[in-house]
């Protein structure tokens, strides 16, 4: 039945399908795990980095979690090489903000400013549809800390908590469970790796193993956001008991 | 004394006398003590001198003038539409809406000047829709004078001079930009264009403050008003004057009466 | 008509000092003669130690400042570091030349810390990109000639930050006093290898 409609994105099937929007959907959620919490002063997102060989160089920079602009970021699951095109796009859309408003994006124009890009490779242009799901955690005066989730079918959504990737329907129930009004940031990152440690193959994590960010206020109201280091990661999955064996050993 | 004297002022604001001069590391120059004062004290604008044209600038009979308060901007316009020396309207209105805070104030050359500036009021309210948030006073003049900057450098550019006056929908902080047609591009406590510079600046200079009321504001108008009533060498008819609060943009009444300043 | 170069007026100097730079402007923005507003900094920074001093019309002091921003963001976000000084040097340049049939009405100054050695370094262009290092002071703006005379009799190799400071400051107030169309206070950047200063001078505001 779908072989005759799967080929082309433009192509709706009888009952009112994209096949390729949803082959899209099934890459990404071979990806690695991404999630994101708000928190009521800041936001986190924490990502699986599947580590194919350990011959493979792990140079320091982020594999799943990308800067978009001064008060912006996101974590990718799907095809890095698509995620790198409209990260680009993204990055420069944002400045071409800042050029005519001296002002930074509002979050929500910027995702969706990426959603319409994407929209567009579901309705024309004989290609097919970019294999990347993003969550985006940002902040802008009017609305302050938010969360977004974007699809390869150009549809996105604001949230509490989220995640996308290998096994997210669990992740999300875990989310729905846990999640807390008004909880603090660090409970959310404690509530990341909790999540992140049931969802993935092993329970124990290690820092190469998982990617970390958050957004947050510092005490002069200035908004930061920050990639984690190896040291930092592996700090926090120490405190909640999550590190990998050979570390909790020297215990 | 030093050998090499850099210079001595004349009307230096700290003192000359020698004996308050600091001493300088190795070279003991006749030069003042230098004063570093907190970010907060320098820009109130209230040194500020007007000096004469060196050349008159054409089509500066048009006056348009603004003035920031504690929680207000007053942009105030004549209300002559002039062609050469003939005043073809006296109930003219040369400022347009940008959206619910914002209003933009306009002078040059006539036909450009209402292009543009509905050019401009059409982009911000398609934002407006778009968004469903308003663009705040800052962003717009931004906007704005990048239209105006790349106009400049095209085969005929518009040759408008702007003063922009909104409440942040925010903040609710009250701002005002001038621009001129060559795209310059500055946030001042007041502004004038025009002949109105070389009148309303000083006086400006004078009386304002950051924190004057609307009435004050008022007031500070009446005075501008009067003066270039007295100095203009034509009727410019009166002033169209419009107050942006945080609630809006309104109209206040002005001028009814055509009063004669009487001569100096 | 005037030359663009002096229609709003406005002054920059940058100096280098021991382990230092040093770069300074002055606050007018000017009509030819009337004095429009004396809070117009013409000092962008754009990386923990790369600053740009911009000097000329102040339309385009805006535009190419705005289109530096835009172009030294990418660059960071791209290569996740900051962009190094001579770097930008070199892109102001190519930048700069692209409009060699219309150019940006700009005198450029660029001063900072060269990242992993920390040297001073400072350089100065045309307004078409043809950049000019040197190794004690660089100068641009309607104030140029006065700068050029106080630059030449107060500066000596290796002051030290605050030397530099009184150094800097000493040569552009009294530069601008001789110089109509700049002044009206000024805004200056003394850059260490961990730790930039900006300091606010009053001067005369007349």
């Amino acid at each position: 039945m779908s072989r005759r409609y799967d080929s082309r994105t433009t192509i709706f099937s009888p009952d009112g399908r994209l096949y390729q929007v949803e082959y899209a959907l099934e890459a990404i959620s071979h990806a690695g795990t991404a999630i994101g919490i708000l928190a009521k002063d800041g936001i986190v997102l924490a990502a699986e980095r599947k580590v194919t060989s350990k011959l493979l160089e792990q140079d320091t920079s982020a594999e799943k979690l990308y800067i978009l602009n001064d008060n912006m970021i996101c974590a990718v699951a799907g095809m890095t090489a698509d995620a790198n095109i409209l990260i680009n796009f993204a990055r420069q859309a944002a400045q071409r903000y800042l050029l005519t408003y001296n002002e930074d994006i509002p979050c929500e124009q910027l995702v969706r400013r990426l959603c319409d890009l994407k929209q567009g490779y579901t309705q024309h242009g004989g290609l097919r549809p970019f294999g990347v799901s993003f969550i985006y955690a940002g902040w802008d005066p009017q609305r302050q800390f938010q969360l977004y989730l974007s699809n390869p079918s150009g549809n996105y959504g604001g949230w509490k908590a989220t995640s996308s990737g290998a096994n997210h329907a669990s992740a999300q129930s875990l989310l729905k469970q846990d999640y807390k009004e008004d909880c603090t940031l660090e409970e959310a990152c404690a509530m990341a790796v909790k999540v992140l440690s049931k969802t993935m193959d092993s329970t124990k994590l290690s820092s190469d193993k998982i990617e970390f960010a958050t957004v947050g206020q510092t005490k002069d109201g200035k908004i930061y956001h920050k990639l984690w280091t190896a040291d930092e990661i592996t700090a926090l999955l120490k405190k909640h008991d999550l590190a990998k064996e050979d570390t909790s050993e020297e215990k | 004394m030093p050998s090499r004297c850099v210079r001595v002022a004349a009307a230096c604001w700290s003192s000359n006398n020698a004996d308050e001069r600091p001493t300088c590391w190795k070279l003991k120059h006749n030069t003042r003590k230098l004063a570093i004062v907190p970010t907060n004290l320098l820009h109130n604008n209230n040194n500020r001198r007007t000096q004469l044209p060196t050349q008159p600038q054409p089509k500066c009979m048009e006056v348009l003038l603004g003035i920031t308060g504690k929680d207000f901007t007053l942009i105030a316009a004549s209300k002559a539409a002039m062609r050469g020396p003939t005043i073809l309207k006296a109930t003219d209105d040369k400022t347009r809406q940008l959206n619910d805070h914002t209003l933009l104030a306009f002078s040059g050359e006539p036909g450009d000047t209402v292009q543009f500036a509905e050019y401009i009021q059409a982009n911000s309210q398609l934002y407006s829709m778009r968004n469903e948030t308003e663009l705040s006073p800052s962003a717009l003049a931004h906007f704005v004078r990048g239209e105006l900057a790349s106009s400049l450098r095209s085969r005929n550019p518009y040759s408008v001079n702007l003063l922009l006056g909104g409440v942040d929908p925010i903040t609710n902080k009250p701002s005002l930009y001038w621009l001129d047609y060559l795209a310059s591009l500055a946030k001042v406590p007041y502004a004038a264009h025009g002949y109105a510079q070389y009148y309303c600046l000083s006086l400006l200079d004078k009386h304002h403050h950051p924190n004057i009321t609307l009435d004050e504001g008022m007031k500070l108008l009446r005075l501008c008003s009067d003066e270039l009533k007295r100095r203009l060498p034509i009727d410019f008819k009166g002033l169209v004057v419009k107050a942006v609060t945080k609630d809006g943009i309104e109209t206040k009444p002005f001028d009814e009466d055509e009063k004669v300043v009487k001569d100096t | 008509m005037s030359s663009p170069f002096s229609i709003n007026g406005g002054a920059c100097v940058a100096m280098v000092g021991k382990d230092c730079v040093a770069i300074a402007c002055d606050l007018r923005l000017g009509l030819q003669a009337l004095t429009v507003s004396n809070n117009f900094p013409k000092i962008f920074q754009y990386g923990d130690h790369v600053f740009l001093g911009l000097t000329g019309l102040a339309t385009d002091v805006t535009t190419v400042s705005d289109l530096f921003r835009y172009k030294v963001n990418m660059y960071r976000l791209r290569e996740e570091r900051h962009i190094a000084p001579r770097t930008f040097a070199n892109l102001v340049s190519s930048s700069l030349y692209e409009r060699r049939f219309g150019p940006w009405f700009v005198s450029p100054v660029v001063a900072g810390l060269e990242p992993k050695t920390g040297k001073p370094f400072i350089c100065g262009f045309d307004s078409i990109g043809c950049i000019d290092f040197a190794k004690d002071f660089i100068v641009s703006g309607t104030a140029t000639d006065q700068l050029f005379g106080m630059c030449e009799s107060l500066w000596e190799p290796n002051l030290g930050p605050d030397e530099l400071f009184e150094t800097i400051s000493q040569a552009l107030l009294n530069a601008v006093d001789r110089d109509a169309l700049s002044g009206w206070g000024a805004h200056v950047y003394i850059i260490e290898k961990d730790k930039v200063t900006k300091r606010l001078l009053k001067g005369r505001q007349d």
